[in-house]
């Protein structure tokens, strides 16, 4: 009955028809090719600005103050024409419906009503490239060249801001701790509407706050504990946007172990009352290796009163392994504690996953002992790939810095996995990202939070992600969690990891400069090289072997790792960390990747947004022909999942975004036995839990591709 | 209809461990993890898409959800405890009143939209339009008399049906209607909710028809079909000029009539008949008919809820599992 792909259909009716199956049961591609073209004769071009030539186009921006100035008086004008040319040359084309509508929708330059569109995607990946390359005009022809190919895609606030006049920040993300005292909270308030209104996901550590009854001033039962707090910053968040282009975000971690976990845990229950309920505030909980081992011996877990460790230990509570000093907390009467089920804490968890995906959980000891650099981790992001140290800032009464500490920023970006490889050299597309993403550090100084700052001066910590794994591996007939599936990610992953290790060396030897802190980290010593130098990190298949040869592909053998390790002892590295693989939702349908290094969701994924509403996206590479390697993540179950995120948490000094997917129909139990496999394959955080529920037979819509299984 | 009496006669406590109908248990499985409450999903980061909306669309909308409200308020008081006297087994029972209650969560979700997106004054207007408005109240008053005591108990389940699987839609049109237009995405989020369940009541109340359908004489059956069938005629006239009425001003109504027959169709399927409707009268535009699917939703979950989590079955933890 939808047979025809007819002109009066207007370009959401054709995209939609990608989730229903023609009468042959195939997957209709070419409704969504027509409605990608569709939507450029129908909506971009009759709403596009039009200039005569490339000069005029600029001197108009430029003077309605619709680009910075500054960017383009960096270049000489025979440039700018050059590498526009350059840029255009390319022919680059929107292969899906949501990729086109994404970019135009949240990306673009628009005229100040909203109503007409400045730029095209080539203008913007041009803008980008001369705003980060600030001037270096081999280095703007090669991010030009990276980006537009596809290789290497900067994440959505650099992508969306680079160049242009009115904008937020270039950078993503941001984690902020919160110390046990109302300067600090107040504070931590003031810095998330900051970073809020600034465009970043706002993370903030609770652990250290002191729990519901705790005394105040040595008056008993004072303290509210953590919940009116992220009410608070629940409501912060959703009064502060940027300029309206994106939501304001926010999460909040707390340890295990703290008093208040399990009111922590019921505000994202189902039926919780309304003055507890959190809605739009992300929970993260920090397990220790401790909690898994009582629950091993089905012991009660105690929980510790923050302020009192910090009264005995002199320290806040994050900043104590609680695995290590567990049995001398627990002996400590100065500490007040209460107990509750190891078991039964791992089974709230699940059911709280179950009601609403929440929480993130990172594994505090994983994370620890994978960390290279000196200090302690002590809570993950918004997107629970970020992991980097950060240090306690104190205030006076006026609430100016008596120490000014330092919290964390992080700048993404992610490489398309088969385009990079398609690319042929992983080593130069790695570099040029690299030097994308410490020119997002370096130009970024966010003075509304001197700590973070200050964290980002001293360390130009970035996150070099990927994306499209499973469309590369489904496009080279590889099944997602095969054996091969898994050896490639491990060569892919060593191999960015050590092109990365060697531009950051680089960028220390042209700089003069390594991140502080670098003399007591695992680079100076050498030890963070052993396990490359004492073992080889090739493919051991030979069809894996051939994969890397076929693309030309030069991976590093032991040698380099050896070469690697003097030139980094003698010179530095310049970025305290390199790598964070975030979940990549809009860059990726604009990339035309699948999301991450996850597998996909469905053939056809339905997404939804407040800008952009319901549109439908078919994973990369995919037809109706090999549509057998596009098993989706629900059919793939957690084991080859964690198995592959293993394979590359390995060689990722940062974290990973690792989502759990499972049928309405699992329980807690297969929750927690995925949890407990995660942990024990040294993974090091688990993101979102996502539950798909098959409509009752009889009651599904006919045809539709995403609700058959 | 002979149990229904003994239990009435001699009270007797439900055991889900004795089935006489598996669904019973299946649908109560269903119904209990879909459970969900409208608080549950931010319907505040709608009201800048509200503003946007043009005054006429405003109105629209209001009244097309007081439309729903006064549906879901008969199906609640009325429609299904007056099934749950028909109810064959104690599970049934059970079951109809899970569905009972869920109504009232839907009539009070419609509550929640308007408290937050709307002032009183434009409620209360639309409320009263809803009392005044002579094609809401006919069809209400067409479901409400088959639902009066004493009436037969399958055609008290062929209108229920209707209601469920039919009726409600030509309101559900409109929000995932501005759904597909990126426009009050996380109100099109919280009907999806109500439409997930509406599917599953619609489809367990047409289950139950068929099997009471099953003992009769060909003449009885023939006579049911019959009222089905006219009754579906009735409710169509009056949902067409509701439509009309509604949708005329936006030039939407040749798409929401087609629309209709799609879940005409389904709601005779749900009783077990054929469809009425042929499939080119019943092409739905894809936009909505895509939007209706609730799972496997993928969303930056920052800026909503979805529709795709549900209440867990807790099963706690053995020692082999402990086992690293």
């Amino acid at each position: 009955m939808l047979d025809r792909l007819s002109d009066d259909l207007d370009y959401h009716a054709l995209n939609a028809m990608l989730n229903l199956y023609d009468a042959e049961g195939n997957i209709r591609f070419d409704a969504d090719r027509m409605a990608a073209r569709q939507y450029f004769l129908q909506h971009v071009n009759q709403n596009t600005v039009f200039f005569h030539s490339l000069d005029e186009k600029l001197d108009y921006l430029v003077e309605e103050g619709y680009y910075e100035a500054e960017v383009l008086a960096a270049y000489p004008k025979e440039f700018l024409r050059d590498i526009w040319a350059a840029a255009y040359a390319r022919k680059f084309r929107f292969p899906t419906f949501l990729g086109a509508f994404k970019y135009y929708t949240s990306y673009t330059l628009k005229t100040r009503d909203g109503q007409r569109y400045l730029e095209r995607y080539e203008d913007r990946v041009v803008m980008v490239s001369l705003t980060l390359a600030r001037g270096d005009r081999a280095l703007a022809m090669s991010f030009m060249a990276e980006t537009l190919s596809g290789r290497f895609q900067p994440a959505t606030p650099t992508f969306l801001n680079a160049g242009k006049k009115s904008r937020g920040e270039l950078i993503s993300c941001f984690l902020l701790r919160l110390e046990d005292n109302m300067e600090s909270i107040g504070r931590g308030i003031n810095s998330a509407l900051q970073l809020s209104k600034r465009g970043g996901g706002v993370a903030l550590m609770l652990t250290n706050i002191r729990e519901y009854g705790a005394p105040i001033k040595g008056i008993e039962n004072q303290s509210s504990g953590v919940i009116p707090i992220m009410k608070l910053l629940e409501d912060s968040f959703s009064y502060a946007n940027q300029l309206g282009a994106r939501q304001g975000a926010g999460a909040v971690y707390l340890n295990a172990h703290h008093p208040d976990i399990l009111r922590f845990l019921d505000t994202k229950r189902e039926n919780a009352d309304e003055k507890i309920r959190i809605k739009t505030l992300s929970l993260g909980v920090v397990i220790p290796d401790v909690t898994f081992e009582l629950a091993k011996r089905n012991e009660p877990m105690y929980l510790f009163s923050p302020h009192d460790v910090q009264k005995v230990y002199g320290v806040p509570f994050s900043e104590i392994s609680v695995t290590e000093k567990y049995d001398e907390m627990v002996e400590d009467k100065r500490i007040r504690k209460k107990k509750i089920n190891a078991r039964d804490f791992f089974q709230t968890l699940a059911e709280i996953q179950f009601e609403s995906g929440y929480p993130y959980i990172m594994f505090e000891d994983t994370v620890n002992k994978a960390n290279p650099i000196e200090g302690r981790i002590t809570m993950s992001n918004l997107c629970s790939e970020i992991l980097q140290v950060n240090e306690a800032s104190t205030f006076n009464e006026d609430l100016s810095y008596d120490h000014l500490g330092t919290d964390i920023s992080c700048n993404l970006g992610s490489m398309n996995i088969a385009k990079s490889m398609d690319g042929g050299d992983l080593g130069q597309t790695v570099e040029a990202a690299i030097r994308s993403l410490t020119a997002v550090s370096e130009m970024s100084a966010i003075d509304s939070v001197p700590s973070i700052r200050r964290g980002n001066d001293e360390s130009h910590a970035i996150g070099l992600g990927q994306m499209n794994l499973h469309g590369f591996l489904a496009r080279e007939h590889i099944h997602y969690g095969s054996p091969e599936g898994i050896e490639f990610t491990s060569v892919y992953f060593a191999t960015v990891a050590y092109h990365a290790i060697r531009a950051s060396n680089a960028l220390a030897r042209e700089r003069g400069q390594s991140f502080k802190g670098f003399e007591t980290s695992a680079y100076a010593d050498g030890s963070f090289f052993d396990k490359y130098t004492e073992r080889d990190w090739l493919p051991e298949s030979e069809t894996v072997r051939a994969l890397f040869e076929r693309f030309g592909q030069q991976l590093p053998t032991r040698a380099d790792w050896a070469a690697l390790k003097e030139a980094v002892m003698t010179d530095g590295l310049y970025n305290r960390n390199l790598q964070a693989v975030p979940p990549t939702g809009s860059i990726s349908y604009i990339n035309n990747s699948t999301s991450s290094i996850h597998p996909i969701v469905s053939k056809i994924e339905i997404r939804k947004e407040g800008k952009i509403g319901r549109v439908y996206y078919p994973a990369a590479y995919m037809s109706n022909e090999n549509l057998e390697y596009y098993r989706d993540a629900y059919e793939i179950g957690p084991e080859k999942l964690i198995d592959t995120y293993a394979a590359a948490t390995e060689h990722v000094d940062q974290g990973l975004s690792l989502t759990l997917f499972f049928p309405a129909e699992a329980t807690t139990r297969d929750i927690n036995r995925a949890q407990i496999y995660a942990w024990k394959k040294g993974i090091k955080t688990i993101y979102y839990v996502r539950l798909r529920q098959t409509a009752l037979e009889g009651t599904e819509v006919q045809g539709c591709v995403s609700c058959t299984l | 209809m002979k149990d229904a009496q003994v239990l009435r006669s001699v009270p007797r406590a439900i055991n889900w461990n004795r089935l006489e109908d598996e669904k019973d248990l299946e649908v109560w499985n269903r119904l209990t993890v879909n459970f969900w409450l409208p608080e549950k999903v931010p319907l505040s980061n709608d009201v800048q898409s509200w503003g946007q909306l043009t005054p006429e669309e405003q109105t629209l909308t209001i009244r097309v959800f007081t439309g729903l409200t006064l549906l879901d308020t008969i199906q609640n008081g009325l429609g299904a405890p007056a099934l749950m006297g028909d109810a064959i087994t104690p599970h049934e029972e059970a079951v109809l009143s899970n569905i009972a209650f869920m109504e009232a969560v839907h009539a009070r979700s419609y509550s929640s939209i308007f408290s937050t997106l709307c002032s009183t004054k434009e409620v209360d207007e639309a409320f009263r339009w809803s009392q005044e408005n002579p094609h809401l109240q006919a069809k209400a008053r067409a479901v409400l008399e088959t639902y009066a005591p004493g009436a037969d108990p399958l055609k008290r389940k062929i209108a229920s049906v209707f209601l469920e699987s039919f009726m409600f839609y030509s309101g559900f049109y409109l929000p995932m209607y501005w759904s597909s237009r990126a426009k009050l995405t996380n109100t099109a989020d919280l009907i999806r909710l109500i439409i997930r369940d509406e599917a599953v009541h619609g489809y367990y109340i047409g289950y139950k028809f068929q099997r009471g359908m099953e003992t009769l004489p060909q003449a009885r059956r023939d006579e049911l079909k019959d009222y089905a069938f006219s009754l579906l005629f009735e409710l169509y006239e009056i949902e067409s000029r509701y439509t009309e009425e509604l949708y005329d001003p936006l030039g939407l109504t040749e798409e929401v009539k087609a629309f209709l027959h799609y879940n005409a169709n389904k709601a005779l399927q749900n009783l077990g008949f054929e469809a009425l409707f042929p499939d080119e009268a019943a092409e739905v535009n894809p936009a909505i008919l895509a939007a209706l699917s609730p799972d496997s939703e993928n969303h930056d979950f920052f800026s909503g809820s979805g529709s795709s989590y549900v209440i867990g079955r807790a099963v706690a933890t053995e020692d082999d599992d402990w086992d690293f």
